[in-house]
């Protein structure tokens, strides 16, 4: 579970001033549940994540994940969640094989348990033709299922998913879907970004609309379209751009 | 802080520092030829151009009023080759000889031999000096000559002789030259073969935005850092190694005969025992370390790999100026000298090679630079949790 209150990050920006890139965001994600965090380039979803995987530091507010708070017990956090970004994060020169062992040992993991773990995730996604191949010669596709096994490697109860869709060609995407969805079957805590209206509206259980650093809006599917009075993701979505935070946190 | 996050962690950056390319060739490749290939340049400088102006600066200029039978035969027998001029000075002006010779008449009335020399080329002052040394003895044989039909001894031209005696042994001088030019080459190279590794495990991390990965894993800033600092004091310390082995397999080579130039043969005669490599080791393991920790730390600023080339160049070629220093004769190492960083080794190196280091001095150099090694390390660490370096794009 992750209970975010107020959470507001700023940064010191030498032109402009103080800038509150997330401004007061609180939101809960329950076990079992898949959380939208939904909004354009710029939003403060990437450093809203951040701040849960604890790679920054909140500059006001809180969050517990898993009932450890991010900036009190950083160790405590990082050992629960996998986190997944975009662009991957793997390393060229090595193997997918090499950059599961790795990160599992990074993850206290047993070294018998991570040798059957990491046999276990590379079937479960398909890798066998290419886990020992270095991931320079790997394409988009395959980078990311790499990046999905890598992240739940060690079973974390959390998933902190930053755009994994993002460059994707619609297979691969359905793939990583997929995955997602089984997870949440799996009991998992899923927070994940996107900018993908679609995606959002497939996968997620709730969704929350950031923008310019604010919640514009959390609820169900249903619920959003109650609010808004529209039909589709897309029409909602704008519409709450549109009106500038006039009805900010509607629903929650 | 655990051992096995920390393994962990130095392993991947081993694993990933022995397949880049460009991080090998810094490592391994340099040391390796580079120690080879100086060798051969300072061979090539002291055999072929000392011997190419040695030749050339038998071809001498003469004119008219100076050429008598008597002294041309002289010059021509002791390997001159006199080419007859009209303007003797513009001949060595213009490189047509390497020097010349002229008549004038002095104050007094006496005739002056004049010599002109181009002193910027090394054929030309060859030749001068050899000019000046058959002229002195040709001179002293007139003087000589002179005495003998006066009926007076030769020995009143020498009441007495003077020599001068090398006390330092040629194995000495051999210890000196090797001591300064296994400091300076062992310093540099260390720190051009961790600039790489360095680089690619901190700004190059952030390019590829792997930076981030690692951070959301378990492992805390202190064993990231601890890891990647160690696999940049090996890569240091391989360098160095490499380098040591390098040179001992030329210098041994030269001794046994086997190829190499003179300055082999010549530093042949210091070839370092077992106990003098370990203590160049000794001293060489915190620098590694010290090396590693500044690195890190400066690379760990940049936003990429070029940012991180550009900041990192000046700290290499900043290293060379103590490390030069350290090679000038006459300085001693003592305590004092000894906590400045860089130039302690350059210096410390020097001694031992020459067998004749203080313990004190030794000791205050290793301490110093453990003490240097854990500040550029507590500093990395300290940057390490500064978000806004971390992330800065």
């Amino acid at each position: 579970m992750i209970q975010v209150e107020s959470l507001t990050k700023t940064f010191r920006d030498k032109a402009r001033g103080d800038r509150a890139v997330v401004d007061q965001v609180s939101f809960e994600v329950r076990d079992g549940e898949i959380f939208g965090l939904l909004g354009p380039n710029g939003a403060g979803k990437t450093t809203t994540l951040r701040m849960l995987a604890t790679l920054l530091k909140p500059s006001a507010g809180r969050a517990l994940v898993d009932g450890h708070d991010v900036t009190a017990e950083p160790a405590e956090v990082r050992r629960r969640i996998g986190f997944l970004s975009g662009d991957t994060g793997l390393y060229h020169r090595l193997t997918p094989r090499e950059t599961l062992r790795i990160f599992g040992r990074l993850n206290r993991m047993e070294e018998d348990r991570l040798r059957d773990r990491i046999d276990e995730v590379i079937s479960m996604l398909s890798m066998q033709e290419f886990a020992d191949i270095k991931v320079d010669k790997l394409s988009t596709g395959m980078r990311q299922r790499v990046g999905l096994a890598r992240t739940l490697l060690h079973d974390p109860p959390i998933l902190i998913l930053d755009e994994p869709t993002s460059g994707l060609d619609v297979p691969t995407a359905r793939v990583i879907e997929e995955f997602i969805v089984s997870a949440r079957k799996s009991g998992k805590c899923i927070l994940y970004s996107t900018h993908v209206m679609e995606e959002a509206e497939f996968l997620c259980d709730r969704i929350a609309v950031i923008h310019e650093g604010h919640i514009r809006i959390i609820g169900t599917m249903g619920e959003l379209k109650a609010v808004t009075g529209r039909e589709r993701l897309r029409e909602i979505f704008l519409e709450l751009l549109d009106s500038g935070g006039m009805r900010k946190a509607a629903v929650v | 802080m655990t051992f096995r996050m920390v393994k962990t962690i130095y392993l991947k950056e081993m694993l990933d520092m022995f397949r880049d390319r460009r991080s090998l060739i810094s490592m391994i490749v340099v040391p390796v030829l580079a120690v080879p290939s100086l060798f051969a340049v300072v061979h090539y400088f002291t055999q072929n151009l000392g011997k190419k102006a040695q030749n050339e600066s038998a071809r001498v200029g003469i004119s008219a009023s100076v050429s008598q039978p008597g002294l041309t035969g002289a010059l021509k027998s002791v390997g001159f080759e006199l080419v007859p001029q009209t303007d003797a000075r513009a001949a060595v002006e213009n490189k047509s000889v390497a020097a010349s010779l002229d008549l004038t008449r002095a104050a007094d009335g006496t005739g002056q031999i004049v010599i002109y020399v181009d002193k910027t080329r090394e054929a030309s002052s060859i030749a001068a000096e050899r000019l000046t040394a058959f002229l002195e003895r040709l001179k002293l044989e007139q003087v000589k000559s002179s005495l003998r039909g006066l009926g007076v001894s030769e020995r009143v031209l020498n009441p007495f002789t003077v020599k001068s005696t090398n006390v330092a042994p040629a194995k000495k001088m051999a210890g000196f030259i090797l001591g300064s030019v296994l400091g300076y080459a062992v310093l540099l190279l260390m720190f051009t073969g961790g600039m790489y590794p360095a680089i690619d495990m901190t700004a190059g991390e952030k390019e590829r935005h792997t930076m981030e990965t690692l951070l959301a894993s378990p492992a805390s800033r202190e064993e990231i850092v601890l890891g990647k600092v160690l696999a940049t004091t090996t890569a240091s310390f391989l360098t160095a190694m490499l380098t040591i082995a390098s040179i001992l397999i030329s210098i041994q080579r030269a001794g046994l005969g086997q190829g190499g130039g003179e300055f082999e043969r010549l530093v042949s005669r210091a070839a370092p025992d077992a106990s003098t490599v370990v203590l160049v080791l000794l001293t060489l393991l915190p620098t590694a370390l010290f090396a590693a920790s500044v690195m890190i730390a400066i690379a760990l600023f940049a936003r990429g790999f070029k940012e991180a080339q550009s900041l990192l160049t000046p700290v290499v070629m900043a290293v060379v100026v103590p490390a030069v220093v350290g090679m000038l004769p006459g300085i001693e190492l003592n305590v004092g000298l000894a906590l400045i960083p860089v130039f302690n080794v350059s210096q410390l190196i020097k001694e031992i090679v020459l067998g004749e280091f203080s313990h004190l001095a030794f000791l205050a150099a290793f301490l110093s630079n453990v003490f240097y090694a854990l500040v550029a390390f507590w500093f990395s660490v300290r940057i390490f949790k500064t978000e806004s370096v971390l992330f800065r794009s």
